[in-house]
């Protein structure tokens, strides 16, 4: 039974602080998240100083957090996904430790095996009960699944819950009051503007719907179509209207999914509420839709990210997981992928689950257009390796798909179904046609961190930010 | 035959660099009525710098230019397009009374004489036999929204204000074997209208449809299309005439002949280059 | 002489002003600097010494225009530019 605290100060009064601890948050409220800075900024306020923090994602909200890491009262940083300011101190080389960018399964592996080493869990908890029981779909900034913070509920030492929503009891809690050891009941979470912004529409732009058609019609060819097929797709609008294209072909030939998997969206819940599917394995809702149907609909499950792709759970989702749409800032001619950084090392985002499901999934497409904003997305080799080539199937740009050679069943279905199949080399000669030559950098910077794959294996070096001449 | 007609402002560099992605067999990139006309000059400039600059993939690119009465813009425009590889331009406003003077214009520019005459007075229509003879003429395009105006009338979804039109173009251009274009659908977001004008336009014997936005293209060549039944009709008929060497035969009790065979024949042509796409 | 300025801010496209200056100035603002940062002043010198002018002030705001475009939206606005030329000229003349 956790010790239930009015503030956040009279709760780490009671807490066992020491400058160098370890603590952890999740980012169920992304953009609308206000408890990473406020707890940081309370224990700045009582003197800690090189802290390490394991926040299962940063965003631009967390800009505070940026003069924090350059005064030294943050020293380590372990994540999956960075995005704002930052990224910006970060590629300065302000962080005086470590920074390690871990998969969102790699990141509750390491929880397990003990990689990941945490003393306290700031836990966001949209609602919790008098039993300290916790549940993420309603109150005032209610996000659904809580699926990447369960991991810092298993293996952290102290778990604290932060909550604006006290209630009586909870039916359906997603986390268990009796692993708790504090609750503090706060004025405000966040803003829930901010909170379900993962959403945008199908895109309409017509290089988008193109990408999505043949991303779908090469899920056509490889066979990936029928009776029981599983499926996983980001929010972006190409993902989204591939994901509608896709219900349209179901429909159109009467096969229902056995799982939809990973982020969810309103649109995913529409088709479970239709019957298109059988089961939703949200690790994260992306919008209200989403929210409300994770807290009615019986299939609608959440799940951690333990089961949902931690490497060494034999019983994770995504093992079962048939096709997966993913994006990408940069591929390269070994078809690896980088959803990491931008091409001056400035760090843009990260893995999240893209090498998780990539390496687990049947077939892995990358729906990109060629160029964004004149910059080829083809390149000969990423600057940030983010999920290996090898994981990797087809490439769908609006010039040509590109299957991977590792893949020559792919190839002869492809062909025979008729889609633009280019190879790689041909693909970056058909953006550089149009780009012109980009311009390189030899000089790399000093380094600035580490990615991590899926076992904690290091698989690439991150970068300070190139130095434009 | 080409089955799409893909309208591309000329004055936009995101949509003109991009005109071969979007499977059109044929894109029109618009000088006229799509473009200000402070922008005129933007859109030569910039189609000329493209496809000098710039090969294009698979596809028949046009201009629209302006129309022949506006005579300063038409005659800058082709001055402009001179010696850029085009398939050939669309004629707004066309009349034959002009077209002398057009296929004159298009020698002294060097471009190629193939003109997509563009139908939109009520008039015109009394003429379309005229411009279909034309051996520099291509194809008819149907100009519904123009048309549709100097009737004083709205436009409608089941279009029957344009049935006349439309059957009067598909019969003067198949009198001469010309392409025979329908008109675009209008409304950017509404697919079942989309196949539903499509599906129509295929029916009354057009030979292609354009189109205003380029989400439309999968669909209009979904309706235009021939379907899964009429394909292995086409295969049985033509099967059925080679084992028996002869174009005369009944097949399911119907009489086949000659002109049912070379149907056939054209629709599995066009069958195969669906498939292509 | 007066300002002229040709060109919009949507992505894949640029904005460009000439204005009279005592010598050939070019400012290029681009959302692909670094990368393409050169190519672009490249294509600008290629058009202006095609036109053979030097006394003029070019200012571009890029948005990942291709140097087809670039070059497009120069050559509208030279010759917008020397129109306007030629009309302060007559009106010199006849003024």
């Amino acid at each position: 039974m956790p010790v239930f605290y009015k503030t956040l100060d009279a709760c780490l009064d009671a807490l066992p602080l020491q400058s160098g601890m370890a603590c952890s948050f999740h980012h169920h409220l992304r953009n609308g998240d206000g408890v990473l800075n406020q707890v940081c900024a309370a224990l700045e306020a009582r003197g800690m100083r090189d802290l390490h923090l394991y926040p299962s994602s940063i965003f631009p909200v967390h800009a505070p957090l940026a003069d924090m890491i350059r005064r030294g009262t943050v020293s380590h940083l372990t994540t999956s996904y960075i995005n704002g300011p930052v990224a910006e101190a970060l590629g300065e080389g302000a962080l005086k430790g470590t920074l390690r960018m871990q998969t969102h399964g790699g990141r509750a592996r390491a929880f397990k095996e003990g990689d990941n080493q945490v003393d306290i869990a700031f836990i966001a908890a949209p609602a919790v009960d008098r039993d300290g029981h916790a549940s993420g779909t309603l109150g005032p900034t209610a996000c659904g699944s809580l699926g990447y913070a369960l991991s810092d509920v298993a293996h952290a030492r102290i778990k604290v819950l932060v909550t604006d929503h006290l209630v009586d009891t909870l039916d359906t809690p997603q986390i268990d009051g009796a692993a708790i050891d504090a609750v503090v009941v706060c004025e405000s979470l966040g803003d829930p503007r901010g909170i379900l912004s993962g959403t945008t529409a199908p895109t309409r732009d017509p290089i988008g719907v193109k990408i999505a058609r043949q991303a779908i019609e090469v899920m056509d060819a490889a066979g990936m179509i029928y009776e029981g097929f599983s499926y996983q797709s980001g929010a972006g609008g190409i993902s989204l209207r591939a994901t509608q294209l896709l219900e349209q072909s179901m429909v159109t030939r009467g096969v229902q999914a056995s799982f939809f998997s990973g982020g969810i969206t309103g649109m995913h819940a529409r088709m479970l509420a239709a019957g298109r599917v059988q089961k939703l394995y949200d690790v994260q809702c992306f919008d209200l839709e989403a929210v409300k149907s994770l807290a009615s609909h019986p299939d609608h499950h959440a799940i951690s990210a333990d089961a949902y792709a931690n490497p060494a759970n034999p019983e994770r989702i995504i093992k079962n997981l048939g096709t997966v749409i993913l994006g990408a800032t940069e591929v390269d001619l070994a078809f690896n992928v980088n959803v990491t950084t931008d091409s001056y090392n400035t760090i843009i985002g990260g893995s999240g689950g893209h090498a998780d499901t990539a390496e687990d999934a049947a077939l892995t497409l990358i729906v990109t257009p060629l160029l964004k904003a004149r910059i080829p997305i083809v390149r000969e080799q990423v600057t940030t390796m983010t999920t290996a080539g090898a994981h990797i199937d087809v490439i769908v740009t609006e010039r040509g798909i590109a299957v991977n050679p590792r893949r020559k069943d792919l190839m002869s279905k492809l062909q025979a179904a008729g889609c633009d199949l280019v190879d790689l080399p041909s693909l970056l000669a058909r953006a550089h046609a149009l780009s012109g030559p980009p311009k390189t950098w030899e000089s790399k910077g000093r380094k600035i961190g580490i990615v991590e794959g899926r076992r904690g294996e290091i698989i690439d070096t991150l970068f300070g930010k190139v130095a434009i001449p | 035959m080409r089955r799409s007609y893909l309208f591309i402002p000329g004055d936009v560099p995101r949509m003109l660099q991009n005109l071969d992605v979007f499977d059109a067999d044929a894109v029109i990139i618009d000088f006229e009525d799509g473009v200000h006309p402070d922008q005129k000059e933007a859109a030569r400039q910039l189609t000329r710098a493209f496809l000098k600059h710039h090969a294009t993939r698979d596809v028949a690119v046009f201009v629209r230019v302006n129309a022949w009465e506006e005579a300063a813009w038409f005659q800058e425009d082709l001055a402009c397009l001179s010696g850029s590889p085009l398939s050939g331009i669309v004629l707004p406003k066309a009349h034959p009374k002009h077209l002398t003077d057009v296929v004159f214009a298009l020698e002294e520019a060097g471009l190629p004489m193939q003109i997509v005459a563009l139908l939109e007075t009520p008039e015109v229509f009394f003429h379309a036999l005229e411009l279909a003879k034309h051996p520099a003429v291509s194809g008819l395009l149907l100009g519904g929204e123009d048309l549709t105006q100097a009737l004083g009338v709205p436009r409608t979804s089941a279009g029957d204000e344009i049935l006349f039109a439309r059957s009067t173009l598909v019969y003067a251009a198949k009198a001469f074997n010309k392409e025979a274009i329908d008109t675009p659908f209008t409304t950017v977001d509404d697919r079942d209208g989309l196949l539903a004008d499509a599906h129509k336009a295929n029916a009354l014997g057009f030979t292609g449809k354009a189109a205003i936005h380029p989400n439309h293209i999968h669909d209009i060549h979904v309706a235009f299309a021939p379907s899964v039944e009429a394909i292995e009709t086409a295969e049985r008929i033509l099967r059925r005439s080679e084992t028996l060497k002869s174009m005369r035969f009944s097949l399911d009790g119907k009489m086949v002949d000659k002109p049912v065979v070379e149907r056939a024949r054209a629709l599995l042509l066009r069958a195969a280059a669906s498939r292509r796409r | 002489m007066k300002k002229v300025t040709v060109g919009t801010l949507e992505s894949s496209d640029c904005q460009i002003t000439l204005s009279p200056a005592t010598h050939r100035h070019v400012v290029i603002d681009s959302v692909v600097q670094a990368v393409f940062g050169e190519a672009i002043e490249a294509v600008i010198h290629r058009v202006l010494d095609q036109a053979g002018l030097d006394s003029v002030r070019v200012d571009v705001i890029d948005k990942g225009a291709l140097d087809y475009a670039i070059e497009a939206r120069l050559k509208t606005a030279i010759k917008y530019y020397e129109e306007a030329a030629d009309e302060k000229e007559l009106s010199i003349h006849t003024g």
